[in-house]
């Protein structure tokens, strides 16, 4: 198995532009759910197979698939892509995560219009599926929700948004709207941080003096939604 | 030729603000497709969703093809799915050295921190838009609730009720996650088969 990772290792240029598109071709037609469930098929080939990435450097690219906007697929693959065969190698892995996908749906999209509407069984099928997705969805939201929010204050600011995306405003501005206040946030609380420290050092004063000026700047930031 | 290049931009918004992978584009896709354009219903949009979640390939990308070919056939298709994956090549490229280095600047750190909280709160609103249509018969009347904070009894609008298979097939999903490691397939078809048989009891 080592033997023949290096030897795909130095493997031309053009082998490993085919071998990433091939590999995101079968990735994609294979998995189902998407995103994270990809995980552990990438690891299988590049790092186990091909040897082309570590088990470190496909960490940190989960982190950073998840990190930057975009679907978490179509990231993988350009991120692989790019380390594994630069600019060429990011187009070949996101044009073969694209083709089965594409394919499969617009067969499928081309049929759905000669489905029978009311026939009661493929819609209880529907109806099943609907459920089901629900549920997911709200799982992870939750898993999300434990993840990111860590204080009182984020609970608040979440609701919020929440109640803000069930009043119509539109989601597009609601994330444009979080960009200055996670930079309102992020200010405030390094300078709590700092102020704390601070008087740690200074010796034993009331912790609130710290709290209250420092308010301003995101209550600033939330209103500006 | 317009109306696909319309929809090429418009994937290419949904891609950029879509931080938190291809649920994200529940919210995005029907405040756009369903409340502003109307080119979908409710219903139909679900039915998509659907689709798109038990076809293998990522749901997002899924949902984009989708979504083009309903508006605008194979070539509205593909100026959708394009313009979900350009501009993640874009950053892709240009970023994907760099960004690990700025990770921990105040610019990344902050964007990051917001953009979570809100991804967080846009998931909870695509389950309630998802609530509507398997938990209830119909969308949740959220002016009718209002009348909750009044301290008055809120109108429901008339065929509001709730499915009991769709409760049942919700519930015994969420189990199943939480206490398995059923793989994704498996729930989805499970669904489906536990669907068609209570279609026929209710």
């Amino acid at each position: 198995m080592g033997d023949r990772g290096m030897e795909i290792r130095t493997l031309s240029r053009t082998r490993r532009i085919l071998l990433l598109y091939c590999s995101f071709f079968r990735i994609t037609a294979l998995v189902v759910g998407g995103g994270l469930a990809m995980l552990p098929v990438i690891e299988e080939i590049f790092v186990v197979k091909y040897k082309l990435l570590t088990r470190e450097e496909l960490l940190d690219m989960t982190a950073l698939t998840q990190t930057v906007p975009g679907i978490i697929a179509i990231n993988s693959a350009v991120y692989i892509g790019m380390k594994v065969g630069g600019v060429p190698g990011a187009l070949a892995a996101a044009a073969g995560a694209v083709t089965p996908p594409f394919t499969v749906i617009l067969i499928i999209a081309s049929l759905f219009p000669r489905l029978d509407p009311k026939n009661r069984y493929l819609l209880g099928v529907f109806a099943g599926i609907r459920a089901a997705v629900t549920g997911m969805i709200l799982v992870t939201g939750c898993r999300m929700f434990r993840r990111t929010v860590k204080s009182p204050l984020e609970i608040a600011v979440v609701l919020i948004f929440f109640v803000l995306a069930i009043m119509k405003v539109s989601p597009a501005l609601l994330i444009l709207a979080a960009v200055p206040f996670g930079w309102c946030y992020v200010w405030w609380q390094t300078r709590r941080l700092a102020r704390a420290e601070q008087q740690a050092a200074d010796g034993a004063k009331p912790a609130e003096k710290a709290v209250e000026p420092a308010a301003g700047p995101h209550e600033n930031g939330g209103d500006a939604k | 030729m317009n109306h696909c290049l319309v929809l090429f931009f418009q994937f290419c918004k949904f891609s950029v603000l879509c931080f938190g992978g291809g649920y994200m584009l529940i919210p995005l896709l029907t405040a756009e497709y369903v409340d502003r354009e109307q080119v979908l219903t409710m219903g139909e949009f679900g039915n998509l969703c659907s689709v798109a979640q038990v076809t293998p390939g990522p749901v997002g990308l899924n949902t984009a093809t989708y979504v083009g070919y309903v508006n605008e056939g194979f070539f509205g298709a593909l100026a959708a799915s394009l313009g979900l994956i350009v501009p993640t090549i874009l950053i892709g490229c240009s970023a994907a050295a760099g960004i690990n280095r700025w990770k921990e600047t105040f610019l990344v750190k902050g964007m990051l921190k917001g953009t979570r909280l809100a991804a967080v709160a846009l998931i909870m609103f695509a389950v309630t838009i998802f609530l509507g249509m398997s938990v209830f018969t119909q969308t949740i009347p959220w002016e009718s609730l209002g009348a909750l904070f009044r301290f008055e009894r809120p109108v429901l609008p008339e065929g509001f009720q709730l499915s009991p298979a769709g409760i049942l097939i919700c519930g015994v999903t969420i189990v199943l996650m939480l206490k398995t490691k059923l793989p994704t397939t498996a729930l989805l078809l499970g669904a489906a088969a536990a669907g068609a048989v209570l279609s026929a009891w209710f």
